[in-house]
């Protein structure tokens, strides 16, 4: 068929054009001036004057971002892995089942992730509450001592993670049910002639041709949990807030607390390098690793 | 009728409408007052508009209290969005000047409003108040008071001839009458907010001030002997903790329903609680209370308080018409006249002609707690000072270890200056 390449281009152009002036708008350029203004010590509003790297260079003596940069990691640590597993698990449980009660038990995993963080809080906050919280009348029960924990340096962190993959797992799940209905069932009849085990098939099958949704659900989940703020903060309000400090909080802090905007800025320029850096990283080993296969 | 004329003469009653309604000035109100107190205000709002039917009319909003709500004042002043007036906690005015978000108010604004520095209290009038020149209006302090459970003081024989608790004049005694609640099978003789440091900061704060210790000198935090001070402030509590003298581990909706339960006999809050514990009086569902001045644990009384004060935001790019300032200062003023009402709310007002009143004299447990006003204390004048600031985050993140037997209080006070001074 003979196509107008000229036209084709203007067409083209037309239909990307709302969403480019859009995605510059909102996106692009804000983005570029929160550069600009972290090489400077503006406030919260309006101009500041230029101090160089001074913002950056504060960051290593600085205790706060320290403990910010550490429990971060460690969020991260206790919610990809642990959360993209239980999603496969669910996932698996989920697709053995057939039907009505399948549509059910899904929406059952599917709901928390459609409440909003602020009822998700309150919700933990009724089971975690050290007076009056559900799970310490079970500890109560169980002749065990009452645990603090949101209000404890060691619980906090772990106490979050179970939060956010309770949280946030449906939407993992939903994705990996997509990807094990995508494989077809004539190659497990194959297997199963062959008198391949469960565990067999599960290793040979399932896990290699998933491979490409499980290292989509792993950087989706590493990239939105680097960016925890919302838990932190409602769990932290009025506890010890400093201790739980995480980046974005950190740069909420500076910004709305301090007013300085430019260290602020500063902390989201770091954390921005290191959510690209970190996520590029883990696509590539992942796709490495899954083309050794 | 033709669709032309029809439209035509809905233009016409639309511009008409319009008309009318620009004689009425409309004043847009924030305000961050949620509580008992907020039903109150919302009272006298009404009130407010029903005097000055046709001529003012308040528009007011209630926004989250805190961090929220001053972000959002920010924001909304820096693109000329902010309201006309709003609430303001006296102690966020040094940052709120720093931001820039605040008008000045002047003497011949006072003088419009009918109000004069000398009808309010020095210590007041101060925290209004950034190198000479005013930002606010106080409308109230709300210091913090001891509520007391009668019932129970009673039955543990703690109360004196008055109907006051016993042991209020030093901290071996005011020990002695925790002990005295334990021992009488009180689960908690005193509820503390001990899992939320911003809170317990307004205790620990006034118990340094009882030593006559400062926050900030000459611009450097806990300076000279304030540190021990500080120390000496998280020890007796830390004590009471050791000694299963009060809660641990609570937050502020948990201390307040262990003691209206009556699992707490005695707490320490603020006065915005006064409406709380009235009306659940009133509906039959609490025991006898009262509420006084804090104990005098250390050499003298002192309370810490802050102050709700109304303040004009300085809206970037939009200027404010002289009526549109005149109506905002006939509110305030209007206000300020009425706030005997606001005094229900447990609050003390900051207009003395209302606190001298006869029927504020009359006013119960306030007129109890009131003398505290003569030894009141505020922030430090500075820009990381205030509710749900730098200051609290710092405090807060080393009092709930504290409070609750995790940490040491000198290890506690050293790590809070450290950090303090780094903010």
């Amino acid at each position: 068929m003979l196509t107008n390449r000229r036209k084709d281009a203007w067409i083209a152009a037309v239909l990307v054009a709302p969403f480019l002036a859009i995605y510059l708008l909102v996106f692009v350029w804000p983005t570029v001036q929160m550069f600009g203004i972290s090489f400077t010590d503006a406030p919260l509003i309006g101009d500041g004057d230029f101090v160089g790297v001074d913002n950056y260079a504060r960051l290593d003596s600085d205790p706060r971002f320290k403990t910010a940069a550490w429990n971060t990691a460690y969020f991260v640590l206790l919610t990809v892995v642990p959360g993209t597993c239980v999603a496969l698990l669910i996932a698996l449980g989920v697709s053995r089942l057939k039907g009505r009660l399948q549509a059910a038990i899904l929406a059952l995993f599917f709901l928390p992730y459609i409440l909003p963080v602020s009822v998700v809080y309150l919700i933990w906050d009724w089971v975690l509450n050290f007076q009056f919280g559900i799970s310490m009348h079970v500890l109560d029960w169980l002749g065990i001592d009452r645990v603090p924990i949101t209000k404890s340096r060691e619980w906090f962190m772990p106490a979050m993670a179970v939060v956010t993959i309770w949280w946030t797992a449906g939407f993992s799940i939903l994705l990996f049910l997509a990807g094990l209905r995508s494989i077809p069932p004539e190659i497990y009849e194959a297997a199963a002639l062959d008198n391949a085990g469960r565990w067999t098939t599960f290793r040979r099958i399932t896990w290699p041709l998933l491979w490409p949704i499980t290292s989509l659900v792993f950087t989706i989940q590493l990239i939105s949990q680097l960016k925890i703020f919302d838990q932190v903060y409602l769990f932290s309000q009025g506890g010890r807030p400093n201790d739980n400090m995480v980046l974005v909080y950190y740069v909420f802090q500076r910004a709305f607390q301090q007013n300085q905007g430019g260290r602020a800025a500063a902390v989201a320029v770091t954390l921005f390098v290191l959510v690209v850096v970190v996520s590029v990283l883990q696509f590539q080993l992942l796709r490495l690793s899954g083309n050794r296969k | 009728m033709t669709v032309h004329g029809m439209l035509k003469a809905a233009v016409i009653a639309t511009i008409g409408f319009a008309g009318v309604a620009r004689a009425e000035e409309t004043v847009v109100w924030w305000d961050f007052l949620g509580g008992g107190d907020g039903v109150r205000m919302k009272k006298l709002i009404e009130d407010f508009n029903a005097a000055h039917a046709g001529a003012i009319k308040i528009d007011a909003t209630t926004l989250e209290w805190g961090t929220p709500f001053y972000a959002k004042v920010q924001t909304s002043a820096a693109v000329g969005e902010a309201p006309d007036v709003m609430t303001y906690h006296a102690s966020r005015i040094p940052l709120a000047v720093e931001q820039g978000v605040l008008q000045e108010l002047t003497a011949e604004d006072f003088a419009a409003m009918g109000l004069g520095q000398a009808d309010f209290a020095p210590a007041t009038w101060d925290a209004v108040t950034i190198e000479g020149k005013q930002y606010a209006v106080p409308l109230d302090t709300h210091p913090i008071v001891l509520y007391y459970n009668k019932d129970l003081l009673s039955a543990a024989g703690m109360l004196d001839d008055n109907g006051l608790p016993k042991g209020m004049d030093s901290r071996e005694g005011f020990t002695a009458t925790l002990q005295a609640l334990k021992d009488n099978g009180v689960t908690f003789p005193l509820g503390s907010v001990t899992a939320d440091g911003n809170f317990m900061f307004r205790t620990i704060y006034s118990l340094v001030g009882q030593q006559g210790g400062e926050l900030m000198t000459d611009g450097e935090f806990l300076a000279g002997d304030n540190g021990d001070k500080l120390a000496n402030a998280l020890g007796v509590l830390a004590d009471w903790t050791k000694a299963g003298l009060q809660s641990t581990y609570t937050d502020y909706p948990a201390t307040v329903a262990l003691f209206t339960s009556g699992e707490a006999a005695m707490m320490i809050n603020g006065v915005w609680e006064v409406p709380t514990m009235t009306d659940l009086n009133a509906q039959g569902k609490l025991f006898n209370w009262g509420a006084v001045e804090l104990p005098v644990i250390f050499d003298m009384p002192s309370t810490y308080a802050d102050s709700h004060a109304f303040a004009l935001p300085l809206n970037q790019g939009k200027d404010m018409t002289p009526e549109k300032r005149a109506a905002v200062l006939e509110v305030i003023g209007w206000i300020e006249k009425n706030s005997l009402l606001w005094a229900t709310a447990g609050h003390i007002p900051a207009y003395g002609p209302v606190t001298d009143s006869a029927e504020y004299k009359a006013m119960e447990p306030n007129a109890t707690y009131s003398s505290l006003t003569a030894n009141m204390i505020f922030d430090p004048k500075t820009p990381l000072a205030g509710v749900a600031g730098p200051i609290f985050d710092v405090m807060s993140t080393y009092f709930v270890p504290t409070l609750n037997g995790e940490m040491d209080p000198a290890e506690a006070v050293t790590a809070i200056k450290e950090e303090l001074n780094a903010l």
